[in-house]
């Protein structure tokens, strides 16, 4: 995949293409729930809303938003 | 916060947009980690029949009905299904889905009166 800020530090990647709202968060919380508390998973999101869209679901589930490149946003898991 | 939600949702034949509409948003509620409930009533109990729930689909970029329901049960969702809307149609509770359960309006009230945020379609 190109084009995410090159200083970015992830342990995993969720390409969502274009989809979005509730077809796209559902599966993004089981890809999140896959992941160790604390790590880091840089999603792919081409949604037009997903600028909105992911911020809200951060603050929603606890999960920390470090960075946003649209179409890139990189997110830590919450630990426990 | 609250930690729950409610999607309660009124037509499916009707109006196949406001069904699949509504499962979009409750697996987005599900997928953020609420506890879900979609009521089903009047003409929307049919997105909980099995045979019935299969014809809706609305094409993209929404998948069809059936597999927003699937997906919202398999990851925990509740569905409640009106029983006198499900008796006036002559449904009964095995030509319900999966993860699909009869109930009445106190089971709905009692749902939101424990703080629940709900939306309608």
């Amino acid at each position: 995949m190109a084009g995410f800020p090159r200083h970015w530090d992830f342990d995993e990647v969720y390409d969502s293409l274009d989809r979005g709202c509730g077809d796209f968060i559902i599966d993004l919380r089981a890809v999140m729930r896959e992941l160790a508390p604390g790590a880091t998973l840089m999603i792919a999101s081409r949604d037009a809303g997903a600028p909105l869209e992911i911020p809200a679901w951060c603050r929603l589930t606890g999960h920390r938003l470090l960075d946003v490149a649209p179409p890139f946003y990189l997110v830590r898991k919450m630990e426990t | 916060m609250s930690s729950t939600f409610c999607v309660t949702i009124t037509e499916c034949k009707t109006n196949g947009d406001k069904a699949t509409l509504g499962f979009v948003v409750a697996n987005a509620a599900l997928g953020s980690e609420k506890d879900t409930m979609v009521f089903l009533s009047a003409d929307g109990v049919w997105a909980a029949v099995k045979g019935e729930v299969d014809k809706i689909d609305e094409g993209e970029p929404f998948a069809p009905l059936q597999e927003l329901v699937e997906k919202f049960t398999t990851n925990g969702g509740k569905i409640l299904v009106c029983s006198p809307c499900m008796k006036k149609r002559r449904i009964t509770e095995d030509m319900l889905v999966p993860g699909a359960s009869p109930a009445g309006g106190a089971a709905l009230v009692e749902w939101l009166a424990n703080g629940s945020p709900s939306v309608g379609y």
